[in-house]
């Protein structure tokens, strides 16, 4: 059975919906980071979907560029992260809560 | 499709080969050159500089998550660097050469900027206690040598 | 169909024109000789990173303004890289409002970084390499170029949010900042992958060039129509985090309460205008109407229809949450939100408007409403900053009683950046609601959404009453109300003192005299991305 393009389609929603999940339900700041991490790639997914079946290369490029950026995303992102547990001690996004919400 | 040819493979062969001298090679040299201090720290089993006796889950110092950050950042260029060395030849043949060749070399200054700050930064500075410990101990380590072969000279006579 | 490994190599002849991205590059090259400096020399070099900052912005703007005299003559370059740089009169207006905001910011930050002993080389080398992203943002053709303004953008603000490490405050907000950015930015990053895929036809595949997405809906060749609408969507969700506009505001007051007032400034000012641009540049542009594709209706339909409703809500929740602010930095916060809303009206009006010229004047009108909200919004941060003290601790609403007749030119000025931002005539705040309300009341509308535009300004209207309260309630706090305890005026250092003087002379210039700003923004009204 050939693949088709929407089951790639299809993967690539559910992962970016597990992500999306993920950010609203998970409290650990880390984890919350890995699932915007999941979103990302479901992405990725997504553009070299569309970039193979139709034998483009714009969606492959844009995947390096989302790739490269994820990773300063996550070197910023531990780096505040560190910042926030040295000082208090705990991941969990609740207990960041001097700023109402 | 071409027929299968195993002189296509000889890059791959000569790959290994390169990889394997290399890596014999440092092994050969610092065993024959460097010099040797046993110091307490260095006869631990290995554990990529934690003390692998104890609680898994005390905490280790926050210079590890910098390497990792920085590494996580550096290694990422890969991924520009390999398409575009895939299409040189391409490039050259349509006669954009100097163009993509210079772009590229821009990107690497670039990187090396950001590593120069890095290191002028201290980032890789293991800081100064750490090596003032390491040195006392070497220190102590080889008194304790001159005392025991001292001792055995005096047996000895 | 089967999944084919091998790409034929797309090789297109690279039209290179680095003169078409000048002002973008002088200020990389700034920033990166700011780092270097900050590597090599003693600690004691602020005035050395800001004089270079500085003047990375002068000459950018000089670059800026010398593109702004050639662009529209003939033989100019309207797009180069192959489509990824525009040249218009937008991208030029913008990238000239995102430089007068880093100017600012770099003048401000001189008192807090020595107040504080911040490392002042890392502020503004990560303020240099935020402007040249917002630039990106508002130069890109192409949505890769866009992303990556974005991103440069946003990564270089989380890291200034959190700028003061050891206290918690920055900390959480900079954290809350992260994982929200983050998150849109992988909103918009969806929008674009299914846009990128719905504008396939048959013969080649997606595209990510704005213009050949326009094109390629009013042509009708898009093979999945249904995903460009998702596309469009998420689209909007991304850049609505970017803006705070009003579901996807909540970040919003928390971000700016906690992070440093300098940057809270920055953040209102250059990331909210450089998220119009960019949004600006893929609906106006990039969905626009064209009456002989049925595709092409829809989604000019549901983008307005769906931006009406976001109008709306932005301005009517800003403004009603901004009320019951204890607090000067979130008050500021809500008001941010709700001026995103004003500046929408602009927007959405530029969307609805089918005649060339008259879409270009609606273009300008929001530019213009960005620089005035720039100017007076960095303004009263700045007072907000010397009243705040070291720390940013002193930012209550009764920090602020009766210390009207105590620092006389800090409370009239500040009084007079809260007349603007209520919008009281001669003030810059009065000429840019103006602008955008008259665009948008323009005859030049499409008949469909006449209604819809007048309700879209009466709403800002009502709004603006409702503002009022908020913002003389803290000038009569200031000057009406006793102070019972001990309260020195703080000084004003000299840096500060510029900032105040130009952010002054701003307000009142563009509130008496806005025809030669809003004419230079509306000149040549080519619209390049429209034309190809």
């Amino acid at each position: 059975m050939t693949p088709q393009l929407s089951w790639y389609l299809a993967l690539s929603a559910v992962m970016f919906t597990i992500g999306v999940a993920g950010v609203i339900l998970k409290r650990n700041a880390i984890s919350m980071f890995m699932c915007i991490e999941l979103m990302l790639n479901s992405v990725n997914l997504t553009f070299v979907a569309f970039s193979s079946f139709f034998n483009n290369l714009n969606g492959q490029l844009f995947v390096f560029i989302v790739m490269a950026v994820a990773a300063a995303e996550a070197a910023v992102g531990l780096g505040i992260i560190i910042a926030l547990f040295r000082n208090r001690e705990s991941l969990d996004v609740d207990d960041a809560n001097l700023l109402k919400l | 499709m071409n027929e299968f040819q195993l002189i296509a493979y000889l890059p791959i062969l000569l790959m290994f080969l390169v990889a394997a001298g290399f890596g014999s090679s440092q092994v050969i040299l610092s065993a024959l050159l460097g010099q040797r201090k046993a110091t307490k720290t260095k006869l631990m089993p290995y554990e990529c500089g934690k003390d692998p006796v104890g609680s898994a889950r005390e905490r280790f110092s926050v210079k590890f998550y910098l390497i990792a950050m920085l590494f996580i950042l550096f290694d990422i260029e890969v991924i520009f660097l390999v398409p575009w060395a895939v299409v040189f030849r391409d490039f050259v043949a349509s006669g954009n050469a100097a163009f993509i060749y210079i772009e590229m070399m821009v990107f690497v200054a670039l990187l090396l900027v950001g590593y120069v700050y890095v290191v002028k930064k201290g980032t890789f500075e293991w800081g100064d206690r750490a090596r003032v410990e390491a040195e006392t101990e070497a220190k102590i380590l080889a008194r304790q040598e001159r005392l025991a072969a001292i001792q055995v000279e005096r047996k000895a006579a | 169909m089967l999944i084919n490994p091998i790409f034929a190599l797309q090789a297109l002849p690279v039209d290179v024109n680095f003169a078409s991205i000048a002002p973008e590059l002088i200020v990389i090259i700034a920033g990166v000789l700011v780092m270097l400096v900050d590597a090599f020399a003693a600690p004691k070099q602020r005035w050395l990173t800001g004089g270079i900052s500085l003047a990375g912005i002068v000459a950018a703007g000089v670059a800026c303004v010398l593109m702004w005299n050639d662009a529209g003559t003939g033989g100019v370059v309207t797009s180069s890289f192959n489509g990824m740089i525009v040249v218009d009169q937008m991208r030029l207006s913008f990238t000239f409002v995102f430089l007068i905001v880093s100017a600012l910011t770099i003048l401000m930050s001189m008192l807090w970084v020595e107040r504080e002993a911040l490392p002042a080389g890392e502020f503004h080398s990560l303020l240099m390499f935020a402007t040249a992203g917002m630039m990106l943002m508002a130069s890109g053709g192409d949505l890769v170029i866009i992303f990556l303004g974005l991103e440069v953008l946003s990564i270089a603000t989380y890291v200034m949010a959190g700028f003061r490490r050891n206290d918690l405050r920055s900390n959480e907000s900079a954290l809350k900042y992260f994982i929200l950015g983050a998150f849109s930015s992988a909103f918009l990053l969806y929008g674009i992958a299914l846009t990128y895929g719905a504008t396939s036809t048959a013969l080649e595949g997606g595209t990510t060039n704005i213009a050949v997405i326009a094109d390629r809906i009013a042509a009708g060749t898009a093979i999945y129509p249904q995903l460009l609408f998702a596309g469009a969507a998420l689209m909007i969700i991304g850049f609505g985090f970017k803006i705070a506009t009003a579901p996807f505001h909540v970040w919003t007051p928390d971000v700016y309460e906690g992070a440093p007032t300098v940057v809270t400034a920055f953040m209102a000012a250059g990331p909210k205008a450089a998220g119009f641009a960019a949004f600006m540049r893929v609906f106006v542009f990039g969905f626009p109407l064209v009456a002989t594709s049925a595709l092409s209706i829809q989604v000019h339909a549901a983008w307005i229809n769906a931006l009406v409703v976001l109008a709306i809500l932005t301005m009517t929740i800003g403004n009603t949450a901004a009320l019951v602010q204890k607090n000067v930095k979130r008050m500021l916060a809500y008001s941010s939100i709700a001026h995103a809303g004003y500046a929408l009206v602009g927007f959405i009006a530029a969307g609805v408007t089918l005649d060339i010229t008259k879409q270009n004047d609606a273009i300008a009108g929001v530019v213009f409403y960005m620089l005035t909200y720039a100017v007076m919004n960095l303004g009263a941060f700045a007072i907000v900053m010397l009243i705040a003290r070291g720390g940013d601790r002193r930012t209550e609403l009764e920090d602020y009683t009766g210390i009207g007749f105590k620092a006389p030119a800090l409370a009239f000025a500040l009084s007079l950046f809260l007349l603007s931002l209520l919008g009281v005539p001669l003030t810059a705040g009065f000429i840019g609601k103006v602008v955008v309300f008259r665009s948008a009341l323009d005859p030049a509308v499409m008949n469909d959404y006449r209604n819809v535009m007048t309700l879209l300004v009466v709403v800002g209207v009502i709004n603006t009453a409702i503002s009022a309260y908020y913002y003389l309630g803290l000038i009569v706090v200031m000057f009406f109300r006793e102070r019972t305890t001990e309260w020195r005026a703080p000084r004003v250092p000299a840096s500060v003192a510029v900032t105040l003087i130009l952010t002054l002379a701003g307000v009142l210039y563009l509130g008496v005299f806005p025809g030669k700003v809003i004419d230079a923004f509306r000149r040549n009204a080519i619209n390049v991305s429209r034309l190809r």
